[in-house]
């Protein structure tokens, strides 16, 4: 499956963080005939191992989070309504006017309603929007809506994968769906590449909750290092430049306390080496990715961080460039490639 | 029961200082006979069957928010910090008791508006004139909770701490009626420092390594004036199955397990969603490889403050919701 109808396809996979099973099914599929071996660990990441020619060989961990942000329902009023909470950080100022499908007991189409600015009070002219106020409208009485729905029951954006032009894909979920598909570019690249590292590529759960995905699968893996591959903030107008990384120049490699500087250095001498185009990244703090949970795990593990720029984060209209993730994904395979025990020995001289 | 309750929740045990409720509760699992022992932090691990398949961690948490002394002023007053999640709102004009039996009153400095009211703007008095007379009874480190005023009104109880003393209570209640023979090899947890980061509960999972998680905490009610959060967990209307807070996203299979063990026993259950609030769950599901994990509930209004109130029928439907669970196959 090529790259394009491969997130076309799983971008329409509903997978909000805890509930990401339909998405691993697809993803399993989709990576089964580059990888070796597929397992699923007690909270739901998937594991990929694709094996290193040495036995004694390095272990790596790269990962990407399969979970989307979604909401979960709370109440439901008396005419139906739905009241709702979100599961990661929906912004409630981007939600009025999405479609959505909420998991019931079948899939139930609704929309989330907003007043009218024709019937505003005075007060709520300047106010902005907050998630208490918002409510999701089935079209159903009260009566059929608990029979079909109850509190719990969770809510995914609804959105097509949308084709605009110079390489550029918007839609739902691209963070951090672009990531798996990065890792699974990788995947198909390493099928023609010699390596001695045993690979583990990890589609983790509940990362917009709280990296809680890779908690677990890194304690499980015990990686000798690790690579969280995650999107960042790409270029649009009102955005400071220091703040964003353009779109169509390649993946974003970051550097800061969160990374191994040995981690940084060799993933930008492989770019160079091969000639990728690559942007650099700094974050003074933990990041806000599994890259945070990997560092810490265990005794330490040394962490890197690749990042796909995109645009409007956390919005059902995410944007990326293809070209950049097809990047991103090759960077991975070559950096994989060049892996010698003698790198890993060195990870540990600071 | 009653009196049983009314014990657990007057006892002393901010996070950190757990000691009295401890002894409280391992003299109650000494009477009953199972193999028990204190871990590092604090926590009492019971152990319940040895033949079972499944390990399961059921916990509950021994620990209260409180207050702590940070400094003692040449007058006597007491400045001081929060243990866990204290309300400002809550405090003035509050009683407060240290272990050693000390009382205090909470007192406030002069503000203009509400939202000045912060922990730099109350103090705690306790009679004293100056700061040595205040240092023979208050040391900087000491703590302090709710004064204790346990009362029964009907099947609504309130008191001090209930969040989490009433799922002390469940657990014990419910090692009191255990079958002998059981699918599973149980422990049961009372943890410590649950209210400063789900700790104590991080720390007995890895040692214990179970296959599945299960917390017994208070959640938070919408069938009060004007709540918070619109959710639906009414007090009186039966346990509730949490479905998720911001510590966990509840594992679908203990979630279906536990509604499936309600509905054939015909025990009334609420479904819980809780915006804002953790439990040790948060920490056991992240505990090594990952643990399925689950939270039974028992709906309480007024959660941190010096009157927390349960239903008693709750209580009873959380028993024997635990009960059956744990004669249950997961």
């Amino acid at each position: 499956m090529d790259l394009n109808s491969f997130l076309d396809e799983l971008t329409q996979k509903d997978g909000v963080s805890g509930y990401e099973e339909n998405t691993a099914d697809f993803i399993a599929e989709a990576f089964s005939p580059f990888v070796d071996d597929t397992r699923t660990d007690n909270l739901g990441n998937l594991i990929f191992l694709k094996k290193g020619k040495s036995e004694h060989g390095p272990r790596v961990l790269i990962c990407a989070h399969m979970d989307e942000i979604g909401l979960m329902i709370t109440k439901i009023e008396d005419k139906g309504f739905l009241r709702f909470t979100s599961l990661g950080g929906f912004d409630p100022r981007t939600l009025p006017g999405q479609e959505v499908r909420i998991y019931g007991k079948k899939i139930v189409e609704g929309i989330i309603g907003f007043k009218p600015p024709h019937i505003y009070n005075e007060n709520e002219k300047d106010k902005g929007v907050e998630m208490n106020d918002l409510f999701i409208d089935t079209g159903f009485s009260r009566e059929v809506v608990e029979g079909l729905i109850r509190p719990g029951s969770t809510v995914a954006i609804k959105r097509s994968f949308i084709t605009l032009m110079h390489n550029c894909r918007a839609g739902k979920a691209l963070d951090d769906r672009a990531g798996v598909a990065v890792l699974l570019q990788c995947a198909k690249e390493l099928a023609n590449l010699a390596h001695e590292a045993h690979v583990y590529l990890v589609a983790t759960v509940q990362e917009e909750v709280g990296t809680r995905g890779a908690v677990v699968s890194t304690y499980g893996l015990s990686p000798d290092l690790g690579i969280a591959v995650d999107v960042c903030h790409g270029d649009f107008p009102g955005a400071l430049d220091h703040e964003v990384s353009p779109l169509g120049k390649g993946p974003v490699i970051t550097a800061g306390p969160n990374i191994h500087p040995h981690m940084a250095e060799r993933l930008t001498t492989v770019a160079e080496e091969y000639c990728l185009p690559y942007q650099k990244d700094v974050s003074p703090g933990p990041t806000g990715t599994d890259a945070r949970a990997i560092q810490i795990s265990l005794g330490g593990i040394p962490t890197g961080l690749l990042s796909v720029p995109l645009r409007y984060m956390h919005t059902s209209v995410e944007l990326v460039d293809m070209q950049d993730i097809k990047i991103a994904g090759r960077l991975l395979a070559y950096f994989i490639m060049r892996l010698e025990s003698g790198f890993v020995e060195g990870l540990s001289c600071l | 029961m009653k009196e049983l309750i009314k014990k657990l929740s007057e006892s002393f045990g901010p996070a950190g200082c757990e000691n009295n409720v401890r002894s409280l509760i391992s003299d109650e699992v000494k009477k009953l006979n199972f193999e028990h022992y204190v871990d590092t932090l604090g926590s009492l691990i019971v152990k319940v069957g040895s033949k079972g398949k499944q390990r399961i961690i059921i916990a509950a948490h021994m620990d209260e928010i409180g207050l702590m002394v940070t400094f003692i002023d040449e007058n006597g007053f007491l400045r001081f910090t929060n243990i866990g999640g204290v309300l400002t709102s809550t405090l003035p004009g509050t009683k407060v008791l240290f272990q050693n039996g000390t009382v205090g009153v909470i007192g406030q400095e002069k503000i203009k508006e509400p939202k000045e009211l912060d922990f730099s703007k109350l103090y705690i008095d306790i009679g004293a004139s100056n700061r040595d007379e205040a240092l023979e009874k208050v040391k900087i480190g000491h703590t302090a909770v709710f004064m204790p005023a346990f009362h029964q009104e009907g099947n609504r109880i309130t008191s001090k701490s209930l969040d989490d003393r009433i799922g002390c209570f469940v657990l014990l209640e419910v090692l009191k009626r255990l079958p002998s023979s059981l699918p599973n090899r149980l422990y049961f947890v009372f943890t410590v420092q649950e209210e400063v980061g789900l700790r104590g509960a991080k720390t007995a999972s890895y040692r214990l390594k179970p296959d599945y998680g299960l917390a017994v905490d208070v959640t938070r009610v919408g069938d009060t004036p004007e709540p918070d959060f619109k959710m639906v967990v009414s007090l009186g209307k039966g346990p509730a199955v949490k479905i998720k807070d911001s510590s966990v996203i509840c594992h679908s299979r203990v979630v279906n397990l536990m509604i499936e063990t309600a509905e054939k026993n015909q025990i009334p259950y609420q479904l819980e969603v809780l915006e804002q609030g953790g439990t040790d769950a948060g920490s056991i599901h992240l505990s090594r490889e990952g643990v399925p994990s689950g939270v039974l509930s028992v709906p309480c209004r007024y959660i941190h403050t010096p009157a927390e109130m349960v239903d008693l029928e709750d209580v009873e439907n959380s028993i024997s919701l635990l009960v059956e669970l744990c004669k249950t196959s997961w």
